[in-house]
């Protein structure tokens, strides 16, 4: 394809409403690290060097941002689509169950067909997961903002069953904290870089950022996407069959959002563990929103809150700042994109999204 | 095998454990009554619960016990209040997105929380403070079994018994409850009868913010008496269910919280028991309740029609 001058012009304007968001949020967030007693840039500068600054800092961000890369490319194909899938919580620990179930059997297998058979079970379980709430919204018109965010508990909850160490059938037994045995070493995603615990899930994430750019923007699929997103009522009128379309955004939206699940236990952790995610799925709301739903745009919004977190050790260790800080940064940064200070067109997905997704009931 | 004792015990444990909710859920029907979606509640309760043990730690050495308590019930809530100000302002004001607006108010609180409370209390953190008083009631105190079960709690229970009465009542038999609910599902008839949508939206997402920062104060000061970060551990969420089990009415929303607090303590003595059956399918219930409902499986349920879409004045909203 053919880059244009006017198209630069554009991602630059799109860009320019996050990253002074992001300026702001760093500015607010630099006064209260200033009544804290500490100079904000030392701390934001251990922040730099924690994240960027040498090649195992760069492979913790890249290990911080896999999962919400993937949380965040979940969220956001659902808001082209003018959905709201804010269950990603859930469908992330689906995705760990299931690619779990399928990478503790020993497979007499090469490594890439076990990988990829776990994978394959991860991404079904994230969009099992999410089934229901798509059935109710394509067919009964029944808002999948509670129904989704209900299934967040179920899902963490069947997990806490799933390992739980005295009854779980996947579960320790006897393990002090509820987690399953190790998965089997076939299953496991290859390391990309010696002596890190950078892993090949940041590809899958990166790749698969790129395929749904190609999808929304380059096919029949993705065209009548995003009519869906922008006119539901005129993509109806156009022939495009608003409840099949459905039903497949939000279970591609759950199957992704259960791979972040599957690759942060094939890739990093290799047990199912009781409560393992710290909110990735919500966190995927806030990058989904800060890249205003555009596939690309997720990677560069998913690396900055992954910078963020592999900084926020560091600047610990030298400021003795809380880590908590960039929990404030980020929700600051949300806060300034939503506010609408600086407008642009591209602000208008995060805008008229409510209508749509929580005013399910009108069709 | 199970004896009066248990059951007693664990009716206790379900009605300490609910009344914090069947607080925040008032608000909570308030504000989605008037179209606004709160999703920030976990974290308004989060904000609440700090700020109250803060506040009674800080005060409880300069005045009488009752009195710090007092202040920090009051503190809690104004505390949540503000957050439901920021809540208010990007959804009301701004026409931001309330999921996503909720969320940022759920990350920074705990963000703050955290932060906040590590410079207050060091890294051990759980410094008891004092709380809300423990009453017996006379003569209703006495019934058996169900006196010790109602009667028998702390004072922020007791709060949670007049709260919802009167929040219906508020709702349904006064001039206020009718604009708001009006302004969640007619606005523009709203504005015809000369009274301000965005107004009645604020006041709706700042008690809300008042009630969810009181919640978070009574299961703080209720029954452990400190804070650990994070301590509300999705009970702001939990509300939500209540919300539309309970189809939208404060009392039937508080009442569908002594579901959830049952659960909730029927797990914790399930696991003392060692029951056959794993208590984590009985903690699922309660949200798999929500979601029927919401489904309408169970009766219509409707949720009010403007629920979460920002009302402009020059626009007819249909």
């Amino acid at each position: 394809m053919r880059v244009s001058v006017s198209s630069i012009g554009a991602t630059v304007r799109a860009a320019a409403v996050p990253v002074f968001a992001i300026l702001a949020a760093l500015a607010v967030s630099g006064i209260l690290i200033l009544l804290a007693g500490v100079n904000p840039l030392d701390a934001y500068a251990a922040m730099v060097q924690g994240s960027v600054g040498s090649p195992s800092a760069l492979a913790v961000t890249g290990v911080r941002m896999t999962p919400i890369l993937l949380t965040g490319l979940a969220v956001a194909i659902s808001f082209r689509a003018g959905l709201f899938n804010i269950g990603g919580e859930g469908q992330l620990y689906l995705g760990a169950a299931a690619a779990s179930a399928i990478a503790l059997i020993p497979m007499d297998v090469p490594s890439a067909v076990h990988i990829v058979l776990a994978l394959g079970a991860g991404f079904v379980g994230g969009a099992a997961w999410v089934l229901v709430p798509a059935y109710l919204r394509a067919f009964r018109g029944v808002s999948e903002v509670v129904t989704t965010l209900m299934l967040n508990f179920v899902g963490i909850i069947v997990v806490s069953y799933l390992v739980d160490p005295s009854f779980g059938p996947m579960g320790e037994r006897g393990a002090s904290y509820a987690q399953s045995v190790p998965i089997q070493q076939s299953a496991r995603l290859p390391v990309l870089a010696e002596r890190t615990s950078l892993h090949a899930g940041l590809l899958l994430g990166i790749g698969l950022a790129l395929l749904l750019y190609v999808l929304i923007r380059f096919t029949p699929f993705g065209f009548r996407l995003r009519m869906l997103g922008a006119n539901p009522v005129a993509a109806r009128f156009a022939g495009v069959k608003s409840t099949r379309e459905m039903m497949m955004v939000m279970l591609l939206s759950g199957g992704i959002a259960g791979l972040a699940g599957a690759v942060e236990v094939m890739g990093l952790r290799h047990r199912l563990f009781d409560h393992f995610s710290p909110g990735y799925g919500y966190d995927g709301i806030a990058v989904a929103l800060l890249a205003a739903a555009s596939p690309i745009g997720v990677i560069a919004a998913a690396g900055f809150f992954g910078a963020l977190r592999a900084g926020s050790s560091l600047m610990q260790q030298v400021t003795r700042l809380e880590v908590s800080i960039v929990l404030i940064i980020q929700a600051l940064a949300i806060l300034f994109v939503i506010a609408g200070f600086f407008r642009s067109r591209i602000l208008r997905i995060g805008k008229r999204t409510p209508v749509q997704a929580s005013g399910g009931t009108h069709d | 095998m199970i004896d009066a004792g248990m059951l007693t015990d664990w009716g206790s444990a379900s009605i300490r454990l609910a009344a914090p909710l069947a607080i925040v859920v008032i608000g909570g029907v308030y504000a989605e009554r008037s179209g606004v979606f709160n999703i920030g509640m976990e974290g308004m309760m989060l904000v609440g619960a700090f700020t109250g043990v803060t506040t009674s730690y800080y005060l409880e050495p300069h005045m009488p016990v009752e009195l710090a308590v007092l202040a920090a019930a009051i503190a809690a809530m104004l505390a949540g209040a503000l957050a439901g100000l920021v809540h208010a302002y990007l959804t009301v004001s701004r026409g931001a997105n309330q999921i996503i607006s909720g969320v940022a108010i759920n990350l920074a609180a705990l963000g703050i929380t955290n932060t906040l409370h590590r410079a207050a209390f060091g890294q051990s953190g759980r410094q008891r403070v004092a709380g809300f008083p423990s009453i017996e009631l006379p003569l209703l105190g006495d019934i058996p079994v169900l006196g010790d079960v109602f009667f028998n709690q702390s004072l922020g229970v007791y709060l949670a018994y007049v709260l919802p009465v009167a929040a219906l009542f508020i709702m349904f038999r006064t001039t206020w409850g009718l604009s708001i609910r009006a302004a969640g599902d007619a606005p523009p008839a709203v504005d015809t009868a000369g009274l301000s949508v965005p107004r009645i939206r604020y006041a709706t997402v700042l008690f809300s913010g008042a009630m969810a920062g009181l919640g978070g104060a009574v299961l703080a000061l209720g029954a452990v008496r400190y804070f650990t970060p994070g301590m509300t551990a999705g009970r702001g969420f939990i509300a939500l269910g209540a919300i539309i089990v309970g189809r939208w009415n404060p009392l039937l929303a508080a009442a569908a919280c002594l579901l959830f607090g049952a659960a909730d303590a029927f797990q914790l003595r399930a696991q003392a028991l060692g029951l056959g059956i794993p208590h984590h399918f009985f903690m699922m219930l309660p949200y798999l309740l929500a979601i029927v409902a919401v489904a309408g499986l169970i009766g219509r349920t409707m949720p009010p029609t403007q629920l979460g879409i920002p009302y402009r004045r020059e626009e007819s909203s249909d």
